[in-house]
């Protein structure tokens, strides 16, 4: 019965394993000159018309790097990387015209159009009525091409800007925030990040403002050998409210590309912040050539009382992933929240999982992680608890379950658990299965195929993780998580 | 002798303070044995052997199968047992042959540091039950090295009763077909205690249990590491550990099971448990599950917390007096990896020791407060 079932799973893998987004376009670019060193930096400094304080805080990053050295102890097979072989700025060389729109170059705009992004307000628009509206910052490879709905937004006095415009813009809010939440010093890879940052999103909610729509930040990596290091600031002030969407996707090539990103979210008193991610950069083909390395560093503080911030991921792209979004609860009552769905197959590598560093009384925390891994794909949830003595009546409640689909896989579980004060709850489970062929069985019966079936008992697996998307992306992610299963199960 | 030891910036290490170890190893010994020394009662006639800093005390020990010398165990990877050297004791029974009774050792370690090495070899079939404990307030550095084959059966327990200082258990076994391995370990003295265990399961449906308890309070720190790895089909293994932390004390548990690929049909159940007596005591854990097999069962619970308030309510409307409340509760809290040693006499002195180190807390508590 199982190997039947993975015979025709593998054939349907076979049929479709293809990566749909992974088309790339002919798009004229300017390069920085290959390579990392100070004036590289500089350029990018430069080309982004930065004042002095950012160039100092860049180089002060790159100069901190230098002495870092690349961390080890994530369950990854990280081949060595040449920081120098690649290009740390890409940027659409734009056409000389008029207008708003029509200032993107419009083989840009296919490419979202392609993705299905609507960086076109009246698309938008032209949507179902009573359908909600999202406002959409789109980055091409190093810079923000178009943000839209910005007059609306600025009537409710939000800031949804590109960071190099906020800079620009905003000087004051983006340099007390900045490397706020991530040190530069953080780790080897936000260290990189703060040095070469060349765009990103900055966000600011003012107090008592429930954002109007949903903000949504699309990522893509189209130039070759080039990295993106990306750069996200939410800031939500007093009693406010933002949910954010984040996609990003790149093209298919045969060598790997770095994707190394840093996201700060503050929450003061009584805000909310919800963070949901799509990951689905090129994961590599079957036989683990090219695909992203995906090494992300995000952390939220939650620093007012009653704040609230809700992280919930699925990961299905990316040659391996790194990536820990956390929370620091520091905040009197603050809610900290992660879930995750991670998807591995052929050899990907997934190490990811969240850290809830409880510092505040009455803070709770809720995480919940499902790992689905396939193929010869190694998939590890790595998380902390941490309550500090001075946290009372602290909160945890952790649920790790893993899913492992064919025996060549591997699937992880490292949970941290560290407790300083007795009057906290935190209790943490873990299940480790596969589909049982009761499961398949009764799904077959009624009619489904094998895939089908299997699409289905993993989509009831993820549901509680799905739930918590937007339904923007749950639509989006549902028909991911199909489509990767497509080419997983076996 | 110059000390090269990791920090905690070690992954494997992050949870130990080996700081204090240099200070220990040069402490003076003073080489004096205590009149009565904790034996188990177990009413036979049983081996029993005595080591003072690492040297067999003839005089005070009868050696039964167990033989003193050289011994072939190295861990050379790992930095504390790396320096147990090549000499201590061994037990190697021939197929189908059973230890008589309860081989106890007494190790005690009056001062300074001492290493030894020991090996475990048990054929086909036989058996052995082995109680050791630890006394003293020098540094002590075990390595154990353990071999079961087809259906060998080892039941290995441990307490640790020292006065102060630190004692180090590093424990290699591999665990062949069908055999199996129980190991209780019981922190319920005054010293610190780095634990590490590598077990593998190498044989078909081999079995292992690997529990205990750590009691810690002052500034004392207990720190647990076992692998636990299923190398074959349908093997099954067991971690139940309780730890308790009061004062500024550290208890940490890390225990991971791993599952080989291939090893089908595992059967891995992990408990771990945390409890805390009071503010600024810590408890860490980490259940950790590596698997590459897909028809396994692999479950863990962890939970930390502290004694629960209804429940002492209850008690104190019973007329039980608040710190007799807590013992009990506790006691009960350290029962459940206690309750599993399968032999009645290690049992109840495991048990005799909990309620000591209860009694000790509130009769010395300025005294435990000022050891750093």
């Amino acid at each position: 019965m199982t190997d039947i079932r993975n015979r025709e799973a593998q054939e349907a893998a076979d049929r479709a394993s293809t990566y749909e987004w992974g088309f790339s376009s002919d798009i004229e670019q300017d390069f920085a000159p290959k390579g990392l060193n100070e004036d590289t930096v500089r350029f990018i400094s430069a080309k982004k018309n930065e004042p002095e304080w950012m160039l100092e805080w860049r180089l002060k990053a790159y100069r901190a790097w230098l002495t870092m050295e690349e961390v080890s102890w994530a369950k990854l097979d990280i081949p060595a990387i040449d920081f120098q072989d690649a290009y740390y700025y890409a940027e659409p060389r734009a056409k000389p015209k008029l207008g708003s729109l029509d200032e993107v170059d419009p083989e840009i705009l296919r490419v979202y159009e392609k993705l299905g992004i609507p960086i076109e307000e009246q698309k938008v628009l032209a949507g179902v009525e009573g359908a909600r509206r999202v406002a959409v910052d789109a980055v091409f490879d190093s810079v923000s091409v178009a943000t839209t709905f910005r007059k609306e937004l600025e009537a409710a006095g939000v800031i949804f800007r590109s960071i190099s415009e906020a800079i620009r813009e905003y000087p004051d809010l983006v340099r007390q925030y900045l490397g706020s939440v991530v040190p530069q010093r953080d780790n080897y890879f936000a260290c990189l990040n703060s040095a070469v940052f060349s765009d990103g999103t900055f966000v600011y909610i003012p107090e008592g403002v429930r954002c109007p729509m949903e903000l949504s930040t699309y990522f893509r990596i189209n130039a070759e050998n080039t990295g993106q290091f990306e750069r996200t600031l939410i800031v939500a002030d007093k009693g406010s409210y933002v949910s954010y969407l984040e996609g990003c996707t790149a093209p298919m090539r045969d060598e790997n590309q770095l994707h190394a990103a840093v996201v700060e979210l503050v929450a003061l008193d009584d805000a909310e912040i919800k963070y949901s991610t799509v990951q689905n950069w090129y994961p590599g083909d079957a036989e683990g050539k090219g695909g992203i390395y995906n090494f992300v560093t995000k952390r939220a503080i939650c620093a007012g009382a009653r704040s609230k911030v809700s992280w919930t991921q699925v990961e299905t792209g990316s040659a391996i992933t790194w990536k820990y979004p956390s929370c620091i609860l520091k905040g009197e009552g603050s809610v900290g929240e992660f879930y995750s769905v991670a998807v591995t197959n052929n050899r990907q590598q997934a190490d990811t999982g969240t850290k809830m560093i409880h510092i505040g009384k009455n803070s709770r925390s809720t995480i919940v992680s499902k790992g689905i891994s396939a193929g010869k794909s190694n998939n590890t949830y790595r998380g902390l608890v941490r309550v500090n003595a001075g946290a009372e009546n602290v909160r945890n409640f952790t649920q790790c379950d893993s899913l492992l689909l064919g025996d060549q896989c591997g699937a992880h579980t490292v949970p941290y658990i560290e407790v300083k004060n007795p009057s906290a709850q935190i209790e943490h489970e873990a299940t480790t299965s596969k589909i049982s062929d009761d499961q398949m069985f009764y799904a077959q019966q009624r009619g489904l195929n094998a895939e089908d079936a299997v699409a289905l008992i993993v989509n009831g697996f993820a549901k509680e993780v799905l739930q918590q998307l937007p339904m923007e992306f749950a639509v989006e992610a549902q028909k991911l998580l199909g489509i990767s299963l497509e080419g997983s199960v076996g | 002798m110059l000390l090269d030891l990791p920090s905690t910036r070690t992954e494997a290490w992050r949870w130990s303070d080996l700081s204090a170890l240099p200070e220990i190893a040069q402490r003076a010994k003073s080489g004096v044995v205590p009149t009565a020394l904790p034996w188990i009662d177990c009413g036979s006639e049983s081996p029993r052997l005595v080591f003072v800093d690492g040297r067999y005390d003839e005089a005070r020990s009868k050696a039964g199968p167990i033989q003193i010398g050289r011994v072939l165990a190295s861990a050379p990877d790992h930095a504390l047992a790396r320096l147990a050297g090549q000499q201590g004791w061994s037990l190697k029974l021939g197929e189908g042959h059973a230890a008589p009774g309860l081989i106890q050792i007494v190790h005690l370690t009056s001062g300074a540091a001492d290493h030894l090495a020991a090996e475990i070899v048990l054929e086909a079939d036989a058996q052995a039950s082995i109680a050791e404990t630890y006394m003293g307030e020098g540094w002590t550095n075990r390595l154990t090295v353990i071999a079961l084959a087809k259906g060998a059966r080892l039941m290995l327990n441990r307490r640790m009763l020292g006065a102060g200082g630190f004692v180090s258990l590093t424990d290699r076994a591999d665990v062949g077909e069908g055999a199996s391995l129980t190991v209780a370990t019981l922190a319920a003295g005054g010293n610190d205690s780095r634990v590490d265990s590598q077990i593998n399961l190498s044989g078909q449906t081999a079995f292992a249990e690997i529990g205990g308890a750590l009691l810690a309070r002052g500034r004392q720190r207990h720190d647990a590491n076992l692998v636990l790895r299923h190398d074959a089909i349908g093997g099954a293994s067991r971690q139940m550990w309780r730890s308790v932390a009061d004062d500024r004390a550290t208890a940490s548990v890390a225990a991971r099971v791993e599952v080989a690929r291939g090893a089908q049909k595992t059967d891995g159940v992990q408990s771990l448990k945390g409890l805390l007596l009071a503010r600024s005591a810590t408890v860490n854990l980490k259940p950790e599950l590596e698997i590459f097999a897909d028809d396994v069962k692999c479950a863990h619970g962890a939970t930390v917390g502290e004694l629960d308030r209804n429940t002492l309510f209850y008690l104190a409307s019973r007329g039980i007096g608040e710190s007799e409340a807590k013992a009990l509760l506790t006691q009960a809290f350290v029962a459940d990896a206690i309750d599993r040693i399968g032999e009645e006499a290690v049992r109840e002195a495991y048990a005799t020791d909990v309620i000591n180190w209860f009694s000790q807390s509130s009769l010395v508590p300025s005294e435990v407060e000022g050891r750093s």
